[in-house]
C-alpha cells in the first residue's frame, strides 16, 4: 500500500514512466476512439505540464493572435479570411492540436526546444496568410490596393530567396500554395481531400501526384486570393506538376513566367541554361514591378540565410555525433523544410534556431539526454506522408525510434556566395535546381543513393523508406533501394502513402506495418503496447 | 490596508479562479474538443455551400503570350 501511494505520488509529481516495464504511461489510451482528439491532455508531471500549459498551448494561443496584430494591415481582413477560405477556416483554429500531436509523450527539454520550432512555423503561416489577405481584392470590395501591387506570387516550390532583391523596397514574396496546401495537410488533413477530388471532378485522371492535383484543385474551387498582379510558376520536382502549371495559368489568368527546375542538374550545359532563365525571371519581375532588381537587397538577406544554414551545421553537427540533440524527427523535417524553401521573410527562424541552439548546448553541457529510450537512431528517406508527418512522435513512444534527420531536411545543404554577381547566381541555380522532390528523389539514381553517406554521417543504424505510391520517379526506383538494403545488410522499414491524401494509406495501416517489421523482423517488444493499434481515422 | 487586502484576496481568488478554469480547458482538451464537433462542422457546412466562380468558364487563351526579351 505505501508503496502504491509512492509511485502514485512519484507519477504526479514527475510523470508516469516511459516504459510498459516501469508501469508506463500508456498514451494510446489517451485517444477517443476514431476522432484522434484528446479524453484528457497528458500529465508530464508538474513542472513539464505546467510547462506545457503555460509556454506552449497558452503561449501560442496568445502568439496566434499577436502575430496577426503584427502581420496584418487590418486584422478585421483576417477574419473576414477565415469567412471566405476553407483552407485557413479549418487550419487556423486546429493549430494547437497539430502541438500536441506532434509533441506527445516528450517531456523536459525536448518538448521545450522543439515547441520553438513550430512556434516559427506558425509565425511564418500567419506572416504568409496576413499577406494574402492585406492584399486580396476578394476581402477589399474588388479594390487592387498598394498592397496587392506589392504582392510577388510564386508556386510554392519556387524557393523565397528568389524574390530577396525586390524585399527592401517593399514587396512581399507568398507563395500560392504553402499555405492552402502544403500547410494545411500537417495541421488538418481533411482538408485537401476537398481540392484533389475538386480536380478530378472536372475530368482530370486520379493516379498522378495528388500533389499536383491538390494544388490546382485550389483554383478549380477558386479557393486562391486574388493577391497579386501576376506569378511565377514552376514544373515542381516532376511532370504532373507541368499539367499543374497549365491549368493555374488557365485560371489565374494574369500574366505569368514559367521558371522551370531541370532535371539532370548535374549537367554544367543545364545550370548555365537554368543561371539563363532565372535572370529572366528577375527582369519579368523588374517588368511587372516596375522596381530594378537591388543586389545590395539580395546579399543582405542571402547573409542572414548563410547564418541559419551555418547554426543548422552546428546542430547537424550534435545530432550526428551526440545524444543530446534536443529536437524531435518531426519538428527537426518541417521546420527545415519549411525555412529553407519560404526563405527569410521575417526574424522567426533565426529566433527559433538562437532558442533551441542555447537548450542544445545546455545539454551537451550537463550531457542530458532528452530521448533516452532511444533503441535506434532512423534516417527517413524520400518525400514524407504530409498527413502523418507525426508518425516519427508515434514511432519514438511505442518503438524507441529516434528520427534523428530526414531527407527533407538536407536537400538544402549549401551557403549561397555573396562575393560576386556571378557566384551569386550560380548558386541560387544549385538551390532552385536542388528543390523539394528533385535532389534526392526524381533527380537522379546518384543523388538518391546519397542516403548511405548521410546515414554513415548521422551515426544512424536503420532507415524509414517512404514509399509515396503515386509518384512515378520514386516507384521507379522502388527496387533498387531493395537489393542496396539487402546487399549493405541495413535495416529498413518502407512507410507507403500518398503524400496528402490520408485515404489511400490510413495513419493506421503505416503503423501496422512498422509494427509489424519491429515484431518480426527485429524481433523488440513495444515500449507502450497501448500504442500498437488505435484507431484515429477521423483525426485532424 | 484592509481595503488593500480586501483587493489582494479578490484578486488572488480571480487569478486563481482563471488559472484552474484555464487548466480544466486545457486538461480535457476542451478546446480541441469544440473545434472538432462544433466549430468545424459550421464552417465545413459554410464552405460547402458558398458560391463559388466556375473557372472552367474562364477562356482557355493560354497560347496568347505577352512579348518577352
Amino acid at each position: 500500500m505505501a508503496k502504491n501511494i509512492k509511485k502514485a505520488l512519484r507519477d504526479f509529481w514527475y510523470g508516469k514512466p516511459h516504459t510498459a516495464e516501469e508501469g508506463g504511461r500508456r498514451l494510446g489510451e489517451l485517444y477517443e476512439d476514431k476522432t484522434g482528439l484528446l479524453k484528457h491532455r497528458e500529465w508530464r508531471g508538474v513542472k513539464d505540464t505546467f510547462y506545457y500549459m503555460y509556454m506552449i498551448w497558452g503561449y501560442n494561443y496568445l502568439h496566434m493572435v499577436m502575430d496577426i496584430v503584427k502581420f496584418s494591415n487590418n486584422p478585421l481582413d483576417f477574419v473576414k479570411g477565415i469567412w471566405r477560405y476553407r483552407w485557413i477556416g479549418q487550419t487556423y483554429l486546429t493549430v494547437m492540436h497539430w502541438f500536441d500531436r506532434g509533441l506527445t509523450g516528450m517531456s523536459g527539454i525536448a518538448t521545450e526546444a522543439s515547441a520553438w520550432h513550430y512556434r516559427a512555423m506558425v509565425s511564418a503561416s500567419i506572416k504568409q496568410m496576413c499577406t494574402f489577405f492585406n492584399a486580396d481584392t476578394r476581402l477589399h470590395g474588388g479594390k487592387k490596393n498598394n498592397a496587392y501591387y506589392h504582392t510577388i506570387y510564386s508556386n510554392e516550390t519556387v524557393w523565397g530567396g528568389m524574390f530577396y532583391p525586390w524585399k527592401d523596397a517593399g514587396y512581399q514574396y507568398v507563395s500560392m500554395e504553402m499555405i492552402p496546401y502544403f500547410v494545411t495537410c500537417h495541421i488538418n488533413s481533411h482538408v485537401v481531400l476537398n481540392y484533389i477530388d475538386a480536380v478530378q471532378s472536372i475530368g482530370l485522371p486520379g493516379d498522378p501526384c495528388p500533389m499536383c492535383q491538390a494544388e490546382a484543385g485550389i483554383f478549380v474551387l477558386d479557393d486562391v486570393p486574388d493577391s497579386s498582379p501576376f506569378t511565377i510558376t514552376c514544373n515542381e520536382a516532376c511532370d504532373a506538376s507541368i499539367s499543374t502549371s497549365i491549368l493555374q495559368d488557365w485560371f489565374f489568368d494574369k500574366p505569368l513566367f514559367s521558371l522551370p527546375m531541370p532535371m539532370q542538374f548535374d549537367d554544367p550545359l543545364v545550370k548555365k541554361y537554368c543561371m539563363k532563365e532565372i535572370e529572366q525571371c528577375w527582369k519579368f519581375i523588374e517588368e511587372q514591378t516596375g522596381t530594378l532588381f537591388s543586389w545590395d537587397s539580395m546579399v543582405k538577406y542571402l547573409d542572414r540565410q548563410n547564418r541559419l544554414q551555418r547554426d543548422e551545421w552546428e546542430k547537424w553537427d550534435v545530432a550526428a555525433k551526440t545524444d543530446y540533440y534536443p529536437i524531435n524527427g518531426v519538428a527537426q523535417a518541417l521546420f527545415r523544410i519549411y525555412s529553407t524553401q519560404y526563405g527569410i521573410q521575417d526574424s522567426f527562424w533565426q529566433d527559433a534556431s538562437e532558442k533551441v541552439k542555447k537548450i542544445m548546448y545546455k545539454c551537451v553541457e550537463k550531457k542530458i539526454n532528452p530521448f533516452p529510450q532511444t533503441r535506434h537512431r532512423v534516417i527517413a528517406w524520400s518525400c514524407a506522408a504530409l498527413y502523418y508527418s507525426n508518425w516519427c512522435t508515434w514511432a519514438y513512444n511505442c518503438w524507441g525510434l529516434n528520427v534523428i534527420i530526414n531527407m527533407d531536411s538536407l536537400m538544402f545543404d549549401m551557403e549561397v556566395r555573396t562575393d560576386s554577381y556571378e557566384n551569386m547566381l550560380e548558386d541560387v541555380a544549385t538551390y532552385h535546381m536542388w528543390a523539394p522532390m528533385r535532389r534526392m528523389a526524381v533527380g537522379g539514381m546518384h543523388h538518391i543513393f546519397e542516403l548511405w553517406d548521410y546515414m554513415q554521417r548521422f551515426n544512424c543504424d536503420m532507415v524509414a523508406m517512404y514509399d509515396q505510391l503515386q509518384c512515378k520517379g520514386m516507384q521507379g526506383v522502388h527496387g533498387l533501394f531493395e537489393d542496396e538494403f539487402r546487399k549493405r545488410d541495413i535495416k529498413a522499414f518502407w512507410m507507403p502513402h500518398a503524400l496528402p491524401d490520408c485515404r489511400t494509406v490510413p495513419r493506421a495501416e503505416i503503423r501496422r506495418l512498422i509494427n509489424d517489421y519491429m515484431t518480426t523482423v527485429m524481433h523488440e517488444e513495444p515500449l507502450d503496447p497501448s500504442l500498437l493499434d488505435f484507431d484515429d481515422s477521423m483525426t485532424w | 490596508m484592509c481595503k488593500f487586502k480586501k483587493f489582494l484576496l479578490k484578486f488572488c481568488g480571480i487569478f486563481i479562479g482563471l488559472n484552474a478554469l484555464l487548466f480544466v480547458v486545457f486538461f480535457f482538451d476542451l478546446d480541441g474538443k469544440l473545434l472538432f464537433k462544433v466549430v468545424e462542422p459550421f464552417l465545413k457546412n459554410h464552405y460547402d455551400n458558398m458560391e463559388r466562380k466556375d473557372p472552367l468558364k474562364n477562356p482557355y487563351d493560354i497560347d496568347k503570350f505577352p512579348k518577352y526579351d
